[in-house]
């Protein structure tokens, strides 16, 4: 049993770390922005990946072939967590869920198209899985994709795709055929995001940031943009979540809050006595340090569980994601408590708590116990793969 | 990083669980509950000859010299078993303020303190005695200030007078540690409980162990049978409760898992509506948040006990794993009362004394509010 990093491991974190502040920039790097920082939406942004690029440090785990450095998976996991400690862009969908997809099944084309531009961060991808129909229930897909000469015709309508309105290019779930069983009938398709007949719509959200529908009519997409084969589109989005565990939600975020708020509390004044010294904050700060480290613990959990190289830890996932989310969301309203009144001021105006850290991300983390499967899919899984119970829905 | 365990701790920990799974039945449990010695001759006898009296008293004193992280692993087993035995009093808190006391002042190297190890250590290694243990006192807390002015100097030594509470398996102590107050601060002695001056009477509790109440009227102590330098008692103490509260925290775990275990069994097997319980989401989301802060709290156990056995501060993560573990422990013998529904309720039926234990667990040795102020001490105040 060992809870500190290898030597090797410690070093790329002092390295990674060391490199965040000497190019801190308060335009890329936003605390305010919560879970959005992860995103590379702008030029700023998209300047910084680049740099990130030239480090190297973009695509370590892939095979050599690839360009990548087969390097331990725990790697990204370090490089994500002190990007997200900075508030800094993270490595994402890009190196994870498509390029490791594209590299396990792609075809040469879309292998020699895409991966040498994910390493030099030049595409930016959205992933449209999610559907009217299909949230938690994600095999629901409905958007249909019909065989036509030369390629396949969409029409219908995504959910929930976050980086529509930035991204160069769409990872996107179909159903190909209808007729088939469910998890058999979907089909995974690259198509530029500029496509005509591709329409992003926004919707904005109470957090800080937008989120996208976007709506399918008559989208022509040839078939060498049909991503492995026809009807294995389900299985290969299960894979990849199991192969991307590395780089799902970072801890850092939820421990910076946890710190910005300790901190606060230790220099607030109420009344003009020290906050600190109130036994209701001090309980709360107690039980806050405690969960979090808790939350550590998990993510070690799982941490460990990947490197071990085994089966997917798809229980030590969900368990760490059901408990984190919870607590984030935690973490924030018991700020805005031991704030009070002034809690409320947003962020902007004067004499706002923290810059009015916590009033935003309030509003942030209220999606975080849903989006990327809710807590009471992962209890789902928690309660038939990790107890053994039976099926429940 | 890596959560593995070695192939000798693994031993620990099956060779623990097997002798429980003979000595420490739920039907020896219930016998020993309100029991007046508390704990089976059998039990105490192979836990001695297994080593785990031993397990973290260093060699030279003729234990293991095993770390707090070997101590956590043995304690989750005994938090399994509900194991009734003194180990905790004895092996772990008496044994800790032996070892401890003095610790820190070499140089002054305490009159009387290796006499003490000497005479102590190895009797509680080997079983042949067991030590508990003499520190809460009526309408005072866990904390310093609990312990009130109690010992006054006459002549050589000290006369105790004082009543202390829930002292575990008094009635088979060859001695008591008693904290006590004096103008030095608070000192701790080894008292023999026979002693003229002594009156224990049995307490009932909730955990159902063998408690008592000792009325300590002019005691004499000489002053060799204080333990360390003067005054220095309740930082000994406090150190040892930290690595106390560590095991505690994997005792409630192992109370915990295995409690969430048979419900689960309970709830694969016990139809309603034509379905099994377990198929009710409603209970299986229970089931999933309790296994999620056990296997949460058990890593935060391990990671208390191996910065101790790496030389670091757990003045933090002790309390934390207290803290976090004997809530899940409580919660989840809460809802796993709730999945076995009316039976729970009954003394036939095994899940009431996990769900007493739990809750008397929380409360004893350092409680939730006195662990939530010590964190905050370290977060807010340093």
């Amino acid at each position: 049993m060992d809870f500190d990093f290898s030597p090797a491991e410690q070093a790329f974190a002092d390295e990674v770390d060391a490199w965040l502040v000497e190019n801190h920039d308060p335009v890329v790097m936003d605390h305010h922005r919560e879970n959005f920082t992860q995103l590379s939406d702008t030029p700023e942004r998209r300047a910084f990946m680049k740099k990130l690029a030239a480090k190297g440090w973009l695509g370590m785990s892939w095979p050599k072939e690839y360009g990548g450095k087969e390097i331990e998976g725990v790697y990204e996991y370090i490089l994500n967590e002190a990007l997200s400690k900075h508030a800094a862009p993270q490595i994402g969908k890009g190196v994870g869920i498509i390029g490791k997809t594209l590299i396990r099944h792609g075809s040469d084309k879309l292998k020699q198209e895409f991966l040498p531009k994910v390493l030099d961060a030049d595409v930016e991808f959205a992933v449209g899985y999610s559907e009217p129909a299909a949230g938690s229930d994600a095999a629901n897909m409905q958007l249909k994709a019909e065989k036509v000469e030369g390629g396949y015709l969409l029409n219908g309508q995504k959910m929930w795709t976050t980086s529509a309105h930035f991204a160069d290019w769409y990872w996107v779930g179909a159903r190909t055929d209808p007729d088939k069983p469910r998890h058999d009938g979907l089909s995974l398709f690259l198509i530029p995001m500029d496509h005509p007949g591709l329409e992003v719509q926004s919707l904005p959200t109470i957090g800080k940031d937008t989120t996208n529908q976007v709506f399918f009519e008559n989208v022509f997409v040839p078939d060498e943009y049909l991503v492995g084969k026809r009807g294995r589109g389900f299985h290969m989005i299960s894979e990849a979540l199991d192969l991307e565990r590395f780089t799902m939600f970072t801890l850092s975020p939820i421990a910076n809050r946890t710190e910005v708020l300790v901190d606060w509390v230790k220099k607030a004044k109420r009344d003009d006595a020290p906050l600190k010294d109130d036994p209701n904050v001090r309980r709360t700060i107690a039980q806050i340090v405690t969960d979090t480290a808790v939350a550590k613990g998990l993510s070690t959990r799982f941490v460990c569980a990947a490197k071990s190289g085994g089966k997917p830890p798809t229980i030590e996932s969900s368990q760490y994601k059901l408990f984190t989310t919870s607590l984030s969301q935690r973490v924030c309203k018991d700020a805005l408590d031991i704030q009070g009144h002034e809690g409320t001021l947003m962020e902007g105006q004067e004499d706002a708590p923290i810059l009015g850290r916590f009033e935003g991300a309030y509003r942030a983390t209220m999606n975080e116990t849903v989006g990327g499967g809710s807590s009471e899919i992962q209890k789902n899984i928690i309660a038939r793969r990790h107890l053994g119970l039976p099926k429940n829905f | 990083m890596d959560l593995d365990l070695t192939e000798e701790q693994q031993m620990v920990i099956d060779m623990t669980r097997g002798m429980l799974a003979e000595h420490s039945t739920t039907a020896i449990v219930r016998d020993m509950e309100d029991d007046p010695k508390g704990y089976p001759e059998a039990l105490w006898k192979q836990m001695s000859e297994l080593g785990l009296n031993g397990l973290l008293i260093p060699e030279a004193y003729g234990g293991g010299g095993q770390t707090l992280l070997e101590g956590a692993f043995v304690y989750e087993e005994l938090g399994r078993a509900m194991a009734p035995t003194p180990h905790f009093v004895s092996c772990v808190m008496s044994a800790g303020v032996l070892l401890e006391a003095g610790s820190e002042d070499q140089k002054q190297a305490w009159l009387g303190s290796e006499d003490q190890k000497q005479a102590w250590l190895g009797r509680i290694a080997n079983g042949d005695a067991i030590l508990t243990p003499a520190w809460l006192e009526p309408q005072r807390g866990f904390g310093e200030a609990g312990i009130a002015i109690s010992a006054t100097a006459d002549g050589y030594g000290f006369k105790l007078n004082c009543r202390k509470r829930l002292v575990a398996y008094a009635s088979s102590a060859a001695r008591l540690i008693v904290l006590a107050r004096t103008k030095a601060g608070v000192d701790l002695f080894l008292v023999d409980p026979r002693a003229k001056g002594i009156q224990m009477q049995q307490l009932l509790s909730q955990g159902r162990e063998a408690q008592y109440q000792i009325d300590f009227a002019d005691v004499k102590v000489a002053a060799a049978d204080r333990i360390g330098a003067p005054g220095s008692g309740w930082k000994t103490w406090h150190k040892v409760m930290l690595q106390g509260v560590t095991l505690l925290a994997a005792q409630a775990i192992g109370g915990a898992a295995r409690c969430l275990e048979e419900t689960v069994v309970y709830a694969n097997q016990r139809v309603q509506f034509d379905k099994p319980l377990g198929a009710f989401q409603a209970l299986a989301h229970y089931m999933a948040d309790a296994s999620t802060r056990i296997d949460g709290g058990r890593v935060l156990v391990h990671e208390a006990a191996w910065n101790h056995a790496q030389g670091r501060s757990i003045e933090r993560f002790g309390p934390m794993a207290k803290l976090f573990c004997c809530e899940t422990y409580r919660e989840t013998t809460r809802v796993c009362a709730q999945i076995w529904g009316g039976v729970a309720f009954t003394i036939e039926y095994d899940q009431q004394m996990f769900f007493r234990r739990a809750k008397a667990l929380q409360l004893s040795w350092w409680d939730g509010p006195y662990l939530e102020e010590l964190i905050a001490k370290d977060v807010l105040d340093k």
